[in-house]
C-alpha cells in the first residue's frame, strides 16, 4: 500500500535577479488507488508540482513522501513512477512493441517475459493488431494508448499524468477518458493527473485540486468542488459556462440579510448573523449560468438585452447585454432570444458570496 | 501589362527571349562546371589506363586498342603506396570516430546542460575556421614534436578532429535541440540513467547527424594534405595525399600513368560516399537555426 503525501512543497526559479514562486507551500495527500486531478489555468504551477513529484525538478522546499519513503530528493530513476507526457514521448527509432517493453528492458526483464506482457497489455488497450508497427504510422489516439501501455506494464508505484491529452481533438479526449480510467484502476497505484481543462478533472476524479498562482484554492469531489466552491476562483474556474460574477453590497433588516446588486435587491436565505462583518460592506456575488431564469417581462429582475444564442442540442448558452455587462445564462434547449428585451430572475439562494479581498468564500 | 508590351522581364527583353536566355546561361555554367569540375577526373581516369609511352606521346581523349593497360594500377602494390592507402584509412577511420564521439558528446552537453557563457563557448570553437591550416600546422608541429606525436597516425587524428570537430559539435548541438526532452525523460522515469537514455533515444535518433559528421570529417581527413605534410615528414608514415607529392617531385621513375592510377583510386571513395549518402550531407545543412 502506497499513498502520496506532499507537504509545503515549494519551488522558486530563478530568473536573473528574480525570483518566480512556482509552486507556493502545497500540501495535498493522495491515497493509494486514489485519482486525484490538479487543474488550473496555464501558469499556475500544476506541471512543475508534477515534475518534483516525478523527481524531474528538485522542489526548493518542502517534503514529498511514497508511502513511508522519503523521496523529495530521490532521482527519478528510482521513485518507481509512470508518467505520461504531454508529447507523449514515444520512440520514432522503436516498434511499437518495443516502445512498450522498453522500461521492462530497462529492468532487466528476460525477452520472452517482456513481449508477454506487452501482448497482455495491448489486449487491454485494443492495440494488439498495431504492435508491429512504427509509433509514427499511428494515430494520435492510438499513439496514447501505447503510451499508456508502457506505463501498463511496469505496475509503477505512482501514476502521473503532465496533460496528456491537450493535444488531442474532443471526441478522442472523451474516447480516451474512460480508457485511462481503467488502466488507472488496473494499476490501482495513486494518480496524479495535470491538466488545465476542468472537463477532464470533472469526469475522471476522485478528487479534484484546483491550483492557481502557486497555491491550492480548494481540493475535494468534483460535485463538492463544482457545488460548493470556496473561492471565488475555483467557482469562475469549475463549470461550464462560467459562473457570472457581480459587486454587491450585502443589507441586514430585522434578522434577515438582503443583497443589493446595482439597484437590484435580493432577499438572502442566509441568516444576517452569518454575515457578521460583512454587513453594510462591499461583496462579489458569483451566480451560475444555470441559475438565471429568463422572463419576457424586461421589468422583471434585471433588464437585459438578448444578443446571440449557442445551440448544443440539449441545452442552449445565450448571451444578454446588461448594465453589468454580457451575461451568459443556460436556457432551454428550444430557446430562441431572437434580439429582443428580457428580464433576468436571479435565484438569490443559489449566490455565492465572496470575500472581496480575498476571494474566500462567505456564503 | 498588354500583351503587345512584352518587353517586362527581367532584363526587358520578350519573355521566350529570356527562356532562351536562361538556357543559355545554364548552357555555359554547365560547360564551366564541366571543364573545371569533371573533366580533369575524366581525364585522371582515362590517363590511368593508358601506357606509359601513349600518354607521352600524344592526348587523346579514350585510350586506344593499341595504348590501354591496367599496369599502371600495379603501383598500388608497392610498397610506399600501400603503406599511404593503408595509413590514409587509418587516419581516416580514426578521424571519423574520433569527431562523431566528441560531436555527439559536446553537442548532447551544449543542447541539455545550462552552463554560464554557453554561447560564448560554442562561439569560440569556430575560431578555428579563422586560421588556415598551414597557421595552425606550423605551432602544432612544434608541439607534437615536444609530445613525441610527430609520424604518428595518432597525433594526425588529433589534429585533423580538432579542424572538423566545430562544425559537428554545432550540427550535433543543434540536431539535438530539435530531439523532444521529454524522450529521454520518459526513459529516466522508467528506471533509465542519463547515459542509458543517451545511447538508446538520443544516438538512435541522431543518426542522420552522426552520417553527417562522419562524411564532413571523412572528407576533411581523406583530402587533408597540409597537415599530413606537416605532422608526418617521414616517408613510412605519411598519406595518400602528400604522398603522391612526393612520387611527383622525387621519383624520376614514376609515371605520369602511375600517378593518375593512385589518383584515381583516392578520389573514387569520396565521390562513392557523395553520391550515395548526399541525402545525409543536405541534411547536415538543413538543421534550423544552425
Amino acid at each position: 500500500m502506497v499513498d502520496v503525501n506532499i507537504q509545503n512543497l515549494t519551488r522558486v526559479f530563478q530568473d536573473g535577479a528574480d525570483e518566480i514562486v512556482a509552486v507556493d507551500g502545497i500540501d495535498l495527500h493522495i491515497d493509494d488507488g486514489e485519482f486525484v486531478t490538479l487543474v488550473g489555468p496555464s501558469g499556475c504551477g500544476k506541471t512543475t508540482t508534477l515534475r518534483c513529484v516525478a523527481g524531474l525538478d528538485i522542489p526548493t522546499d518542502g517534503t514529498i513522501r511514497f508511502g513511508d519513503r522519503d523521496v523529495t530528493d530521490l532521482p527519478v530513476q528510482e521513485r518507481d513512477i509512470a508518467l505520461l507526457f504531454q508529447d507523449i514521448a514515444l520512440y520514432p527509432h522503436m516498434s511499437v512493441r518495443d516502445n512498450i517493453a522498453y522500461g521492462l528492458k530497462i529492468a532487466g526483464v528476460s525477452r520472452d517475459e517482456r513481449y508477454r506482457r506487452v501482448e497482455e497489455a495491448a489486449e487491454l488497450l485494443q492495440i494488439t493488431d498495431q504492435l508491429d508497427k512504427s509509433p509514427a504510422d499511428l494515430s494520435g489516439g492510438q499513439q496514447q494508448r501505447v503510451a499508456l501501455g508502457r506505463s501498463l506494464v511496469r505496475d509503477p508505484e505512482v501514476f502521473l499524468f503532465d496533460e496528456p491529452m491537450s493535444d488531442l481533438d474532443a471526441k478522442l479526449k472523451r474516447e480516451l477518458r474512460p480508457v485511462v480510467q481503467r488502466i488507472t484502476e488496473e494499476i490501482g497505484c495513486p494518480t496524479l493527473y495535470v491538466t488545465h481543462d476542468q472537463e477532464e478533472a470533472m469526469t475522471m476524479s476522485d478528487r479534484v485540486a484546483v491550483m492557481n498562482d502557486g497555491r491550492l484554492e480548494q481540493v475535494g469531489p468534483p460535485k463538492r468542488v463544482y457545488d460548493d466552491p470556496q473561492t471565488e476562483f475555483v467557482s469562475g474556474f469549475i463549470g461550464q459556462p462560467n459562473t457570472q460574477f457581480f459587486d454587491g453590497r450585502v443589507a441586514a433588516a430585522n434578522g434577515s440579510a438582503t443583497l443589493e446588486v446595482g439597484s437590484h435587491d435580493l432577499s438572502l436565505p442566509t441568516e444576517a448573523d452569518r454575515l457578521e462583518g460583512y454587513v453594510g460592506r462591499e461583496v462579489r456575488v458569483g451566480i451560475r449560468p444555470q441559475y438565471f431564469e429568463v422572463t419576457e417581462d424586461p421589468e422583471e429582475g434585471i433588464p437585459a438585452r438578448h444578443v446571440l444564442d449557442e445551440p448544443l442540442g440539449d441545452e442552449t448558452h445565450s448571451f444578454f447585454e446588461t448594465e453589468f455587462g454580457e451575461l451568459v445564462v443556460v436556457t432551454g434547449p428550444d430557446f430562441e432570444g431572437e434580439r429582443r428585451e428580457y428580464g433576468l430572475v436571479v435565484d438569490a439562494g443559489e449566490a455565492q458570496l465572496f470575500d472581496p479581498d480575498s476571494g474566500v468564500r462567505i456564503a | 501589362m498588354s500583351t503587345k508590351d512584352s518587353e517586362s522581364g527581367v532584363f526587358g527583353l520578350e519573355f521566350s527571349a529570356e527562356d532562351r536566355l536562361f538556357r543559355i546561361g545554364l548552357g555555359i555554367s554547365g560547360v564551366i562546371m564541366f571543364l573545371v569540375g569533371v573533366f580533369p577526373i575524366y581525364w585522371m581516369a582515362q590517363s590511368s589506363f593508358k601506357t606509359r609511352q601513349a600518354i607521352l606521346n600524344s592526348a587523346s581523349p579514350l585510350p586506344g586498342p593499341g595504348s590501354f593497360t591496367l599496369s599502371n594500377y600495379a603501383i598500388l602494390t608497392n610498397s610506399d603506396v600501400s603503406l599511404y592507402v593503408i595509413n590514409t584509412a587509418i587516419v581516416t577511420l580514426g578521424t571519423i570516430i574520433l569527431v562523431v564521439i566528441v560531436s555527439l558528446i559536446a553537442g548532447y552537453g551544449l543542447a541539455r546542460f545550462e552552463f554560464p557563457h554557453k554561447e560564448n563557448f560554442a562561439r569560440f570553437l569556430l575560431f578555428g575556421y579563422m586560421f588556415s591550416p598551414i597557421v595552425l600546422g606550423l605551432p602544432l608541429y612544434l608541439i607534437w614534436k615536444r609530445l613525441g606525436l610527430l609520424n604518428t597516425r595518432i597525433g594526425l587524428i588529433v589534429a585533423l578532429t580538432a579542424i572538423s570537430m566545430p562544425f559537428s559539435v554545432w550540427l550535433m548541438w543543434k540536431y539535438i535541440q530539435t530531439i523532444p526532452r521529454s524522450m529521454e525523460e520518459s526513459a529516466w522515469v522508467v528506471g533509465a540513467s542519463r547515459w542509458r537514455g543517451f545511447r538508446d533515444v538520443v544516438i538512435p535518433q541522431s543518426q542522420p547527424a552522426i552520417i553527417a559528421a562522419a562524411l564532413f570529417a571523412f572528407a576533411l581527413a581523406w583530402n587533408d594534405f597540409t597537415f599530413a605534410q606537416i605532422l608526418l615528414p617521414r616517408n613510412e608514415a605519411t598519406t595518400f595525399a602528400p604522398g603522391v607529392f612526393r612520387l611527383i617531385t622525387q621519383g624520376y621513375d614514376t609515371s605520369w600513368a602511375d600517378i593518375m592510377a593512385v589518383s584515381m583510386m583516392m578520389t573514387v571513395p569520396p565521390m562513392l560516399f557523395a553520391y550515395f549518402l548526399q541525402s545525409y550531407l543536405l541534411k547536415g545543412f538543413q538543421i534550423r537555426s544552425l
